[in-house]
């Protein structure tokens, strides 16, 4: 499963790094993350993730494969 | 039952959780408010509702104020008593969250029922707790507001269903109020409909501008309107954002300015703040506050040994004053907010890498001097250090943790992370103590092998470390395991007597802090005797486990030394106290909610065999089913025999001889031979082949039994009887005397042979009186197997007026009317002769409403064949129809 996340704000290098397995594209005031998630539990825990970090997250979707 | 009453002090509970450990008090704490709280009375008199509606749901992001404003809530309204719970993602089981939420309630002063019970297992609660929960609230007359803090970290289901189920059935009691990241698994909408929820949602909580204002003042930041508005724009009222801004923005030489600047940043709101809130703080704090963000709470001299340095005191004392991410909890432990506690970690990663393991490494090693041994653990093997670890586990005499219940799951699962290049001692021996824990596991005993060489590796590399004297017991409680699941009394021996040496050098307040060790020690040792046939050393040692301080982290080793004293009364004929016995083992796994399997089962296998012998043979099979899933390190040679002779004996009483030889067939395989597993085994198998005409057969098995053992001496008698040899039945019954030292289950069977006996002597007189006795010792203990199992011959005499007294009401369904009159004729004699195993298919498929020749078709049978065993089918069970015949089986438990 492809997804991507897009989180509002630019993520600091720091950031970042908690996604290791994601790339992130970084936009004016906004920051994409993408990549291959494993399973639903791995989606969770990446939302999860976003949650603890105070990330807001503007949308969230699959990509095709 | 006791009501959960007032306000007294609070009760005395138990001291430590399931896990073992202390209770962190900082989590029953209401949290303190920093100086700069800005108390909000619109939300403060919304939050009264709580005390309206039985649920109350605070939810929204991370730094959104939820916390402060319920605390602040909860400290300044006057009127219910406030129980706080702060919920903790270390222990997510039901066990632990109910475990902690029954010490919240007696620490604010409420009083639990004294029979409520307590969760000895991380995973479970005893079934009853809730409900007596409820039941103790709902007599209250004020509620009491229970606030759950961080409640999206309870991750199981299951307890968000029990919490529904006490908030339902505590009524007027209980106002729950739930402070969350997440909407909680409760089914809101019903609550919601019928006016029962107070909701104060993220929206609900962002900072108004007059608010904002007001929080920004008490920063000391004084601002223009049309500068909050473009800050609240900024940060969407989020409370976190609007404190880390003051604080950056009181630091700069130009407030105004850099709020500006602020607002056309485009970074992550909370990252972007901390480190600026951070970049204004010195080395030394910024250095602290990076260190400290791999701790959950700590205190100030943890975080010195994470900075070698001494200032931490201090520093965290004015971080606490002054700003909102560092937080104390009082008894001087402090906490980072849980927000920037993730993003420190991350900047701690970035900015300095390869860090992280000597943190936790030097985390371990404090947390261990302090005797926090589960902390210490966890953090030992985050940083990889195995060998530290392993030797942290066994120094401390944790070892038994692998077993019992409370801790063994987090033990084991820590443990499955150590790889094979760490070659200590100690994690030779925490190696061991996973395959025993394993023991039966892909169905064999390779486990069990693979452990017994670990321990001689171990003895290999004895020097040094190993004569210490934690490691040395560890050693004698695995090697007395290893021996009672290989049947090896005489290792078991030798362990308890290695272990009883070396306890001496252990120091007592280690002894005294896992009580476990010692139960799991004597337990092993007593069953290890018990499958030698050393009944009274077993009991011994048995007794002295199940006499042992009732506790969490010894309730498996007490049910299963419960369950095996009843087995070896059981194994001598006494079948009333073999049930009380087994009783007080289940009542001991329902206590502290063990899960089921839990220990061995054994006691429910003894359950399984006393209701074979009362002919509850349905009861008997639910027992048995109940009991295949036992603990692996229980899983031993006395369970693996006991277990073949329970199902054997349900087959013979269900007239399936076949099965019941191939029950006992295979030897259960141990190092020593069982006297009693053997004869016991003969005994099952004698009586099968009697049941199918090889009295010769029957009668050889039992010659090679040991003369000892009175039960398979009266089966001998029997088979003698059987052979047409009555005298010399009558001479094996006086020489073994089963009288002198057996319980009913074996005598009521020996009146019955001498019994007959006298029957084919012709001594009618002696006959009755025998069977009489028979009767009226069996009575008491409902034992109706020796009876059916007697013969035709028995029948008539069971019917006789003067028999019928000791008869009806138990053994003859149709039971005398209490005056004593004529007993009703309706029922016929409940005494069957056994159907053979043909027999039975054809009563099967009669059940199913098949006709003759459906039977014969389905049975590849002649018809005829058919009516033959429908007719000995008939005569058996008394009756003369088909309808009538199968409503007799099932009366019988033949179907």
């Amino acid at each position: 499963m492809r997804y991507e996340i897009r989180v509002d704000g630019r993520l600091s290098e720091a950031l970042i790094e908690v996604f290791p397995e994601l790339d992130h594209v970084t936009m004016p005031g906004q920051t994409l993350l993408f990549g291959h998630v494993v399973d639903e539990a791995h989606l969770y825990g990446l939302l999860a993730r976003c949650q603890s970090l105070g990330l807001r997250i503007l949308e969230l979707r699959q990509m095709p494969e | 039952m006791t009501e959960l009453e007032g306000d007294g002090p609070p009760s005395t509970g138990p001291v430590a959780d399931p896990q073992g450990d202390p209770f962190l008090h900082t989590r029953f704490a209401v949290p303190a408010r920093p100086v700069t709280f800005l108390r909000r009375e619109r939300l403060t008199r919304h939050l009264d509702e709580a005390l309206r509606t039985p649920l109350t749901m605070v939810n929204g992001a991370a730094g959104a104020g939820k916390t402060l404003l319920v605390a602040d809530w909860a400290q300044t309204r006057d009127g219910p008593v406030v129980a706080w719970l702060t919920t903790d993602a270390a222990g997510q089981g039901p066990g632990m969250f109910w475990a902690y939420l029954l010490r919240a309630l007696s620490a604010s002063g409420i009083a639990l029922p004294e029979d409520i019970g307590f969760p000895a297992d991380a995973s479970r609660v005893p079934p009853t707790l809730p409900a007596r929960l409820a039941a103790g609230l709902s007599a209250r007359e004020q509620p009491v507001v229970v606030v759950l803090d961080e409640y999206d970290r309870v991750a199981a289901p299951e307890i968000a269903e029990q919490l529904e189920f006490v908030l339902h059935h505590a009524g007027r009691g209980l106002r729950l109020v739930l402070v969350t990241r997440t909407e909680p698994l409760l089914p809101l909408h019903r609550y919601r409909a019928a006016g029962e929820l107070t909701e104060i949602r993220g929206a609900e909580l962002a900072f108004a501008p007059g608010e904002a204002a007001e929080l920004l003042e008490l920063h000391g930041l004084r601002l223009p309107p049309a500068a909050v508005r473009a800050l609240l724009e900024r940060t969407r009222g989020w409370a976190a954002g609007l404190r880390l801004c003051a604080l950056a923005a009181r630091q700069s030489p130009d407030p105004e300015r850099y709020l500006k600047e602020f607002e056309v940043d485009h970074s992550t709101i909370a990252d972007y703040l901390l480190a600026e809130v951070l970049k204004r703080q010195d080395d030394e704090t910024q250095d602290l506050l990076l260190r400290v963000s791999l701790l959950d709470r700590f205190r100030p001299e943890l975080a010195d040994v994470l900075t070698r340095r001494s200032d931490a005191g201090a520093i965290l004392a004015r971080l606490s004053r002054g700003n909102a991410f560092v937080e104390h909890l009082g008894h001087g432990q402090y906490r980072l907010h849980p927000l920037f506690r993730e993003i420190l970690r991350a900047h701690l990663r970035m900015q300095r890498p390869g860090l992280e393991p000597e943190l936790h490494r030097r985390a371990a090693e404090w947390l261990r001097r302090s005797g926090s041994l589960a902390e210490a653990l966890g953090h030992g093997a985050a940083a990889g250090d195995w060998e530290f670890t392993a030797g942290a586990l066994v120094d401390d005499l944790a070892i038994g943790q692998f077993f019992t219940g409370p801790r063994s799951g987090a033990v084991t699962e820590l443990f499955s992370r150590m790889g094979q290049d760490t070659t200590s001692p100690a994690a030779q021996l925490v190696r061991a103590a996973r395959e025993l824990s394993r023991n039966g596991e892909d169905g064999g005993r390779a486990h069990l092998h693979r452990a017994e060489r670990r321990l001689a590796d171990y003895d290999g590399m004895a020097d040094g470390a190993a004569d210490r004297a934690a490691a040395g017991l560890s050693r004698a409680l695995l090697e007395a395991l290893a021996a009672r699941l290989a049947g090896s009394p005489g290792r078991a021996e030798n362990a308890a007597r290695a272990a009883g040496e070396l306890r001496e050098a252990v120091p007592d307040q280690l002894l005294d802090r896992h009580p476990e060790l010692t139960a799991l020690l004597l337990d092993h040792l007593g069953s290890a005797r018990l499958w030698a046939g050393r009944f009274e050393a077993a009991r011994e040692a048995l007794s002295a486990v199940a006499g042992s301080e009732a506790g969490a982290t010894t309730a498996l080793p007490r049910e299963d030394s419960l369950g095996r004293l009843a087995l070896i009364d059981y194994l001598n004929g006494w079948l009333g106290r073999a049930e009380r016995t087994a009783r007080a083992a289940l009542a001991e796994t329902e206590r502290f909610g063990l899960p089921r399997p839990s220990g061995s089962g054994v006691e429910r296998l003894v359950l399984a065999a006393v209701a074979v012998e009362r002919d509850e043979l349905e009861q008997a099979q639910a027992l048995l089913d109940a009991s295949a899933e036992a603990h692996p390190a229980m899983r031993d040679p006395v369970l693996e025999a006991g277990r073949a002779l329970v199902a054997a004996r349900l087959h013979l009483a269900r007239g399936n001889p076949r099965a019941a030889l191939a029950a006992v067939e295979p030897e259960v395989p141990a190092d020593a031979a069982s006297p009693w597993a053997q004869g016991q085994a003969a005994l099952v198998a004698a009586a099968a082949h009697l049941s199918e005409g090889r009295t010769e057969t029957a009668a050889a098995l039992l010659r090679r039994v040991p003369d000892d053992q009175a039960a398979c001496a009266v089966a001998a008698a029997r088979v003698q009887l059987a052979a047409g040899r009555p005298a010399e039945a009558v001479r094996l019954l006086d020489r073994a005397h089963p009288e002198r030292s057996c319980g009913p289950a074996v005598t009521v069977r020996a009146a019955l042979v001498r019994a007959q006996a006298a029957h084919q002597r012709g001594d009618a007189a002696a006959s009755h009186r025998l069977v009489a006795r028979a009767l009226l010792e069996a009575r008491r203990e409902r034992l109706r197997r020796p009876f059916h199992e007697a013969g035709p011959w028995i029948r008539p005499l069971l019917d006789t007026a003067s028999l019928r007294g000791l008869t009806s009401g138990w053994l003859l369904p149709g039971a005398a009317p209490p005056d004593g009159g004529p007993a009703r004729h309706a029922h016929p004699p409940p005494v069957v002769e056994e159907l053979s195993g043909r027999e039975r298919d054809v009563l099967r498929r009669l059940a199913l409403m098949m006709s003759t020749e459906e039977i014969a078709a389905d049975l590849y049978v002649s018809v005829n064949t058919v009516k033959t065993h429908l007719k000995s089918v008939y005569r058996k069970l008394s009756v003369s129809r088909r309808n009538e015949a199968v409503r007799r089986a099932r009366e019988l438990g033949l179907l």
